[in-house]
């Protein structure tokens, strides 16, 4: 017993030949160290730099601000509150709408519907566009003198519907936009998961007579755990992170604001100050919180 | 707190006048023509075009080619792309590897990158344009921290009321006698009624209605309440300001009702479509007239926004300068220089004349008895102001002008009986200022 015991040890030591931990360090190494030096370094300079004053131009010109930045983003920001809501919409929209649909689709597309080969294609299409070139696409749309006014019977630039700078619907038609990719996208992973659930399974549950919803939350659903993590923390992020699309359709104007914006007009813009680097600090916060959260309570369940 | 923008000794205005109107006169014999700069510029310089339009994009094209065919030095010229973009960027851009020359805006932009290192000084290659060069350009740029010039002005342009004569004869209107307020309103409500828009206005870009704000607040207010507030020294919260914004909602009526869908191309387009009265802007997209056809060039024309106030009467108008700087981070800074130096000189300027530039041109030896009748026109109406803005935006800090100022007049056109709320807040954000490094 004893033995053998030993000479599983050693087999294991073994294991790790010189070559092997060349190869590992190498592999483990190298993207840690990258992901350190573009990602945490950079985070934990932001927010030591939400704590001054600098243009970012001259190191020696930046002075120690403490909380003064917060401040002023909490209490003198003419744009942070509205930039908050609309993320929030944003989120809102993405969770119980975007998401929720892309799911569906994929179930009718995984239930071979007729022409599920179809719609399979047609959603996703916008999936292989980058949300700047949506932006650019529906912005010549919907725009004066756009396809969409056109057909609406308002060609001249005159009597263009006001429709980015109407705040009454802009809202929703910039969600709408978001959603057309985000939709896709939705269904694709989804549908990647639903073809790895055993199809036994499913003919299991309709022998037993459950109902087509009963078959999707009770099997389904739970098979799909793994995923599900994966569509949550996508929805989070994507919500959070929106920028390209507003920058193409508002530019650094800011007439929708949300946060991804006001980080770059006051980090980037003529105006640089460490204003956008305290919004950066709120943003990078409102994202982790949620997500770290997530990942906790799945992993604990997949550790019991 | 320093949070101030310092503002020249100097008056522009004088200098200005007396050059832009009487420039031939000024010609004294016997300057040397110092066509090109300092000895040590050689080597192939690389130029960018602050434009992403084709006519502008023509003109820097003929700049590079004429520089060429003088010197011998190969000039590489791009466009800016997005100037808005470009704009944003400029301090990052100036950082890494820009061109060695820019076309850039004279005041605050110019002077706070100077100040930060990132421009070369071009006080020897202003000095080399000697009388070419009008004292009131040379004040305008120079800036105020150390008494250094780092843009060669090149053109400058009046924020005025433009409109089509044409246009205005069908509806059987005049505005070329439209003296004040009561004449302009009567002027928006006829076009109105003949089915037009009486005043078109875009600010999709945040900066557009800028225009409109300054224009009110110093017909109201006059030049120095103007300065005083956008530096801090006015409140905007003073019945005097909140004035302002009344005086622009009354005439949201008259306006398109996509203010915030359009940007200035808009605004430009619907004028050149007939679609609208008036616009106030800036007269640099003349040009774009003139590549449409010399017909509609020459159907445009200019008149100073109307008197409000008669303590202020007119006195007061926005004609920035534009120009062109050298980077000092650049291949070639000497070359840049030199490069910038050129195309404020004569040679340089009918280089860009000879390619559909109608901008008005800051030099004395251009005669300005050549200029064409909307150019004279745009004399005249600078010519009756007695104080030069360079418009909100170079007038006042960045952190300040754009995200705080430009953001708040799109909330207000979003929401005109927000009035209060937005001085206030406006006021607030203003105080949270830290000082200006």
């Amino acid at each position: 017993m004893s033995q053998s015991a030993t000479k599983i040890r050693t087999r294991r030591r073994r294991a790790f030949t010189r070559k092997d931990i060349f190869t590992l360090s190498l592999f483990l190494g190298v993207p840690t160290f990258l992901h350190l030096f573009w990602v945490w370094i950079p985070a934990l300079a932001t927010i030591g730099l939400s704590f001054t004053y600098w243009n970012g131009v001259h190191l020696s010109d930046i002075k120690w601000a403490g909380l003064a930045n917060y401040n002023t983003v909490f209490t003198a920001s003419p744009q942070f509150y509205d930039a908050l809501l609309n993320n929030a919409y944003w989120l809102l929209w993405f969770t119980f709408i975007a998401t929720p649909l892309g799911v569906l689709l994929a179930y009718q597309v995984d239930r071979a519907i007729r022409g599920h080969k179809v719609y399979e294609s047609v959603y996703y299409i916008p999936v292989v566009l980058s949300l700047a070139i949506i932006g650019i696409i529906w912005r010549f749309m919907l725009g004066p003198a756009g396809l969409v006014q056109v057909l609406l019977g308002n060609p001249g630039i005159e009597d263009a519907i006001p429709i980015f700078g109407n705040y009454s619907i802009n809202t929703y038609v910039i969600l709408s936009i978001a959603s057309w990719r985000h939709i896709g996208y939705i269904m694709l992973l989804y549908l990647a998961g639903l073809k790895s659930v055993d199809a036994s399974l499913r003919e299991a549950a309709v022998i037993d007579g459950a109902t087509e919803w009963q078959t999707f939350r009770k099997i389904v659903l739970p098979a799909m755990a793994p995923v599900n993590t994966i569509i949550i923390v996508i929805t989070v992020i994507e919500s959070l992170r929106a920028f390209d699309l507003i920058y193409i359709l508002y530019g650094t104007s800011t007439g929708w604001p949300i946060l991804g914006m006001l980080v770059f007009v006051n980090i980037y813009g003529q105006a640089a100050s460490m204003l956008g680097a305290a919004y950066a600090v709120i943003l990078f916060l409102l994202s982790i919180i949620p997500i770290v959260f997530y990942l906790r309570t799945v992993f604990k369940e997949d550790i019991k | 707190m320093s949070n101030e923008v310092k503002e020249n000794g100097v008056s522009r205005r004088t200098v200005l006048k007396g050059a832009a109107i009487g420039g031939a006169g000024l010609l004294g014999g016997g300057t040397l023509l110092s066509s090109c700069g300092s000895d040590e510029a050689s080597g192939p310089v690389k130029f960018t075009a602050r434009t992403n339009n084709e006519t502008g994009l023509k003109i820097a094209q003929a700049l590079a080619d004429a520089y060429k065919a003088e010197t011998g030095i190969d000039v590489t010229m791009q466009g800016s792309g997005d100037t808005n973009a470009f704009q944003d960027g400029i301090s990052q851009y100036l950082q890494g590897t820009p061109d060695d020359a820019f076309q850039w805006m004279a005041g605050f932009r110019t002077n706070f990158r100077a100040d930060q290192g990132l421009l070369v000084d071009l006080s020897e290659n202003i000095a080399n344009l000697g009388d070419q060069m009008p004292a009131g350009f040379v004040s305008g740029a120079t800036n105020p921290s150390d008494g250094k010039q780092y843009i060669i002005p090149t053109t400058w342009y009046p924020w005025g009321l433009h409109y089509r004569k044409s246009t205005m004869k069908e509806i059987g209107l005049d505005p070329e006698g439209l003296y004040n307020l009561d004449d302009f309103m009567k002027l928006l409500e006829g076009t109105k009624k003949k089915g037009l828009i009486g005043y078109a206005l875009g600010d999709k870009g945040g900066w557009e209605a800028m225009g409109t704000f300054s224009i009110l607040n110093v017909r109201l207010n006059g030049y120095k309440y103007h300065i005083d507030l956008l530096n801090g020294r006015a409140k905007w919260t003073d019945q005097k300001t909140i004035d302002v914004f009344n005086q622009f909602a009354a005439m949201i009526p008259y306006m398109n009702d996509n203010v915030l869908d359009i940007s200035w191309e808009g605004m430009r387009d619907l004028l050149l479509q007939k679609k609208c009265g008036a616009i106030l802007m800036g007269s640099w997209w003349a040009n774009d007239f003139k590549a449409k056809s010399q017909e509609d060039y020459d159907d445009l024309w200019i008149v100073p926004f109307p008197e409000i106030n008669p303590e202020f009467a007119r006195d007061t108008i926005d004609a920035p300068v534009d120009g062109v700087c050298a980077a000092a981070n650049s291949g070639n800074p000497a070359g840049g220089a030199a490069f910038a130096e050129w195309c404020g000189s004569e040679a340089g300027m009918l280089a860009a004349q000879a390619a559909g530039d109608t901008s008005l041109y800051a030099n004395s030896r251009l005669d300005s008895s050549g200029y064409d009748a909307f150019n004279k026109q745009k004399l005249a109406v600078i010519g009756e102001a007695k104080n030069v803005m360079n418009f909100l935006d170079r007038d006042c800090r960045n952190d300040f002008a754009g995200p705080i100022v430009g953001v708040q007049i799109q909330n207000f056109l979003k929401n005109p009986k927000d009035i209060n709320k937005i001085c206030e807040e406006t006021q607030a954000a203003w105080d949270a200022l830290p000082p200006l490094a």
